[in-house]
């Protein structure tokens, strides 16, 4: 009657409409206070694309897995008949595959600069140590009874605070939990300026905060940039092999940047290509989160549990600078131990302005990018190390 | 649950993380100073021809 039959009003429910809060909340918090935007917004867009009843753009089973996508060939018919959506399509092709995330990783790596790292490879072991949030926050979740053990390493990895090999892991091994983990994951990851500060001050002096550092370790040659992707590839392929399609994408990513002579695809590869690519995989994570898979006891968890991997993860790498100290002759500020959390450059910055507040004279950006980017490799490396035990 | 398999995989993993860390640390620290060295070596030379 008067076309009513259609609306979908009718299937309304008060999940779909607390789905829609979160979506709003997700958008408002990326427009309004600016928090990871490119990924916030179309994971909101997302939300509201796939809680709004027969809609059809992501097609669920009744067990809350999404539709299988046939066959290429049948792809064009499926979505016709309304067996599966478009957004089923990206999912498949795009996320469960492994692709987007993978080459996410490279436009990373393309927009990376590894000078700090190589100019003190002790930022390698503050990268390493900077993982402990994940195995920790993987043995509570395997208590907690809650997650199986696929599902608790997923759940841990998200302390890594790096999206790809957070995604590529949740894809590979518990791909019914990638909805909540990238959320919760991202989400963090713009809030490592609220929930660092607290464990850093905790876990130092005053004094130890106004270490200073003097500006430059060393001065770095090409050679040395351009060697470094390669080396590190070969070595971590030959050690962790099941990190090679993250680590070989983050290093190609990287190579393209350091030869110096494909600016062009450098800049491609960090530029509109990872910007399509991560708007992709915003809508996508989005849409995997309808009201009968996100409202579960399960995702509260998550977030509760994320917080801690964050919070080990921050003392683990600040713990291990402070250790360093006790042997070097050269102290360093332990705050920069912290950044090997990863989240890539936010916790960088949180030690910047945290040594400047306690030191007007330091400047530890360049030296917490060291353990910045060794934690994203670290990261790989963990992802590569469950995969190889639980696949 | 396999405890045992647990114990193994949060140990196991965290230590073989470090392991690998650190294998890449001594790599990068090796490739750096083998580089540095052959660059004064020769800046040694250059300056020696120079004379």
């Amino acid at each position: 009657m008067f076309g009513l039959y259609e609306s979908a009003f009718g299937a309304l429910s008060w999940q779909h409409g607390l789905m829609f809060v979160i979506g709003g909340l997700l958008i408002y918090l990326g427009i309004a206070k600016k928090m990871e935007p490119v990924l916030l917004v179309p994971i909101g867009i997302g939300i509201f694309m796939v809680n709004l009843p027969l809609g059809g753009l992501m097609i669920y089973t009744p067990d809350g897995f999404p539709a299988e996508v046939g066959t290429v060939g049948e792809l064009i018919k499926s979505i016709g008949e309304g067996k599966i959506g478009l957004l089923n399509v990206l999912y498949t092709y795009g996320i469960k595959s492994g692709i987007i995330p993978l080459l996410i990783f490279l436009g990373v790596g393309a927009m990376t600069d590894f000078t700090p790292t190589i100019a003190r490879p002790i930022s390698f072991l503050f990268g390493a140590v900077a993982q402990v949030g994940v195995f920790i926050v993987f043995l509570i979740a395997i208590l907690s009874g809650m997650f199986t053990l696929n599902e608790a390493a997923c759940v841990g990895i998200i302390g890594g605070s790096d999206g790809p090999p957070t995604v590529y892991l949740t894809a590979a091994l518990a791909p019914q939990l990638l909805g909540p983990i990238t959320l919760v994951a991202y989400a963090y990851m713009s809030l490592v300026p609220i929930i660092q500060p607290p464990i850093i001050k905790l876990l130092t002096t005053k004094k130890e905060r106004a270490i200073y550092m003097k500006p430059q370790v060393r001065q770095v040659s090409k050679l040395e940039v351009i060697l470094f992707p390669i080396i590190i590839f070969i070595v971590a392929a030959l050690l962790v092999p099941k990190s090679v399609p993250l680590i070989g994408m983050f290093m190609f990513g990287n190579l393209l940047r350091a030869s110096g002579v494909t600016d062009r695809l450098a800049q491609s590869a960090g530029g509109v290509f990872i910007d399509v690519l991560t708007f992709l995989l915003g809508i996508t994570v989005g849409a995997l989160m309808p009201a009968m898979v996100f409202l579960k006891p399960q995702t509260l968890a998550i977030i509760g549990l994320a917080i801690v991997a964050f919070a080990c993860s921050t003392a683990g790498g600040l713990l291990a600078a402070k250790f360093a100290n006790l042997f070097l002759k050269e102290k360093i500020n332990p705050m920069i131990g912290a950044a090997g959390v990863s989240a890539i450059p936010m916790s960088a910055r949180v030690v910047q302005k945290m040594g400047q507040e306690a030191n007007p004279r330091n400047f530890l950006l360049m030296h917490a990018m060291g353990p910045n980017m060794a934690g994203a490799i670290a990261t790989s490396v963990v992802a590569g190390i469950f995969l190889g035990m639980l696949m | 649950m396999d405890w045992n398999l647990v114990a193994k995989i949060a140990g196991g993993g965290f230590g073989l993380t470090i392991l690998v860390l650190v294998i890449l640390s001594l790599v990068a620290w090796v490739v750096g100073l083998v580089i540095q060295k052959t660059r004064s070596e020769r800046k040694e030379d250059s300056s020696k021809g120079n004379k």
